[in-house]
């Protein structure tokens, strides 16, 4: 009997038609073997990260002991004044380390896009480009830049903008290759060049996604040049690092509501500007 | 009379499956061709091979004379889809037409293309009866109008042979009617017009030749005057007509 057959007979006494698909009864091997996989690599990980729950319910008390410590905040003037300060810094690594990358990260994405370059090995060295950049933590960029431009806020930016060019490169490149490939069709049989094709085509289609990611990659690196300050990369992460060295754990809490404050407006003012835009 | 487009044996097969068993097409100056047939005889793949979107195994493909293996500056195509840059204006569309005669410091966005560009475009916006709409963007013009500014583009392009492919499938009966009758006007105007079209009433109301499509063969070359229902089951449901 065929598996039509068999719903036939099964599924078809309360159905109209009389007749019903076959439902799958079981998950197929590959399914299976997925979900095992996922679970012995889970079990894996559990293992090699010494996830215990326990240990953290044991340490309470060294948690009650650190937040009696940095609760309340020290809110002096004389220590939220220079937090703003550093937090402004941090704005400015972030903007700066977005801005600048846009020209190398603009170039990088048409070479690594299939949708605006039809040569394989340039496509593949702008990938392998692309991958090195985004491959390499920003942090470790900025430890590399303050060998050669000393501490402060420069090796952030300098961090920023080599990572941040793999990252949006990348992501551009991809919006380029999903745009519909009608429009660009329609250019290239009237003998428009690939670069023709690339500027009246291409560009103007994905602009309000280019847009909303640029601001979503500004958003990333205002957070990111904060993990940067604690590398010595200056702005507001500098202080917090220096905040916990001294065991100064009120004046630590001070600077990350300050980042709080500074991480929301970014994020609002930047989902404000997306929805204008459509992206 | 020579043809400013001719098409001699087309042969085109996907995945080892013939679409196209050796064609012959040819479409004169002034002359308006309807291909009828249905989907998968061929029609859209023989147009796509005369713009080079597609590659023929074999066979000749001639623009005013000349063997042509690519795109060429000659031929145009409107498709069913549109295929406009949805955000530009409907100007910058058509300016688009002009690409391919444009060094690209002077075509890399609309705001370097030449002046005598942008109004020659107004010129054939206006020949499609929208000059009045040339600032708005694309996507916000009903599908009649958008497929009214790919024609347009198609004449900034200044081709000689416009080819159609399903330019009215998805477009409302009157929109429809419009944008046929306009392909058909261009044709009196002198161009050589190939429309594939799966509306028979369409093709008999404005065609001067009907050409049917069977298995990627020409079935019918037909005046529209003499296309008969029977023709037309015989090109869309052939198991129908032989019954």
């Amino acid at each position: 009997m065929t598996a039509t057959n068999n719903a036939r007979v099964t599924d078809g006494a309360n159905s109209r038609l009389g007749w019903l698909p076959p439902r799958r009864s079981r998950p197929s091997v590959l399914v299976s073997g997925i979900v095992a996989g996922l679970v012995v690599v889970h079990v894996l990980a559990w293992q090699e990260t010494e996830f215990s729950p326990g240990a953290l319910v044991q340490g309470w008390r060294g948690m009650a002991d650190f937040l009696s410590e940095a609760l309340p905040p020290d809110l002096r003037w004389k220590v939220l004044g220079p937090s703003i300060d550093a937090a402004l810094v941090t704005l400015y690594i972030g903007l700066l380390g977005t801005t600048l990358s846009v020209p190398f990260a603009l170039v990088l994405a048409f070479l690594a896009s299939k949708a605006t370059t039809s040569s394989t090995v340039v496509y593949q060295a702008a990938r392998s480009i692309l991958s090195f950049l985004r491959s390499v933590p920003d942090v470790v960029f900025a430890l590399i830049f303050v060998t050669a431009v000393g501490l402060g806020p420069f090796a952030g930016v300098l961090a920023l903008i080599f990572h941040n060019t793999g990252v949006m490169g990348k992501l551009w490149a991809e919006a380029m290759e999903e745009t519909d490939l009608g429009p660009r069709d329609a250019l290239r049989i009237n003998g428009a060049s690939g670069l023709q094709v690339a500027t009246n085509a291409v560009f103007p289609t994905v602009l309000p996604q280019f847009v909303g990611l640029l601001l979503y990659r500004f958003d990333v690196n205002v957070r990111s040049s904060l993990v940067l300050g604690l590398v010595g990369a200056g702005g507001i992460g500098f202080l917090i690092n220096q905040s916990i060295k001294l065991f100064r754990f009120d004046q630590m809490v001070t600077h990350i509501l300050v980042v709080l404050v500074l991480v929301v407006a970014v994020d609002q003012l930047s989902a404000v500007v997306r929805r204008r835009i459509g992206a | 009379m020579t043809s400013e487009l001719s098409i001699r044996d087309l042969h085109k097969s996907f995945d080892g499956r013939p679409v196209l068993s050796g064609v012959d097409l040819d479409v004169h100056a002034g002359e308006f061709v309807a291909l009828l047939g249905a989907n998968g005889s061929g029609k859209s793949t023989a147009l796509r091979c005369v713009v080079g979107l597609q590659t023929a195994d074999s066979g000749t493909i001639t623009l005013g004379g000349q063997d042509i293996n690519g795109p060429h500056q000659r031929a145009a195509m409107v498709f069913q889809q549109i295929h406009l840059v949805r955000r530009r204006s409907a100007l910058d569309n058509v300016c688009a037409g002009a690409l391919g005669r444009l060094p690209l410091i002077r075509s890399f966005t609309p705001a370097v293309f030449p002046r005598e560009v942008r109004e020659e475009a107004m010129e054939c916006l206006d020949r499609v009866g929208l000059a009045d709409r040339a600032a708005e963007p694309a996507g916000r013009l009903s599908g009649g109008q958008q497929q009214r500014v790919a024609i347009a583009r198609a004449l900034c392009q200044r081709a000689r042979v416009v080819l159609a492919d399903e330019p009215v499938s998805a477009l409302d009966p009157s929109a429809a009617d419009q944008v046929v009758a306009l392909l058909a006007d261009l044709a009196h105007e002198g161009l050589a017009v190939a429309a594939v079209l799966h509306q028979p009433e369409l093709a008999r109301k404005y065609a001067k030749r009907i050409v049917g499509l069977l298995d990627g063969k020409v079935a019918m070359n037909a005046s529209p005057m003499d296309l008969t229902e029977s023709d037309v089951d015989a090109l869309y449901a052939p198991e129908r007509a032989t019954a």
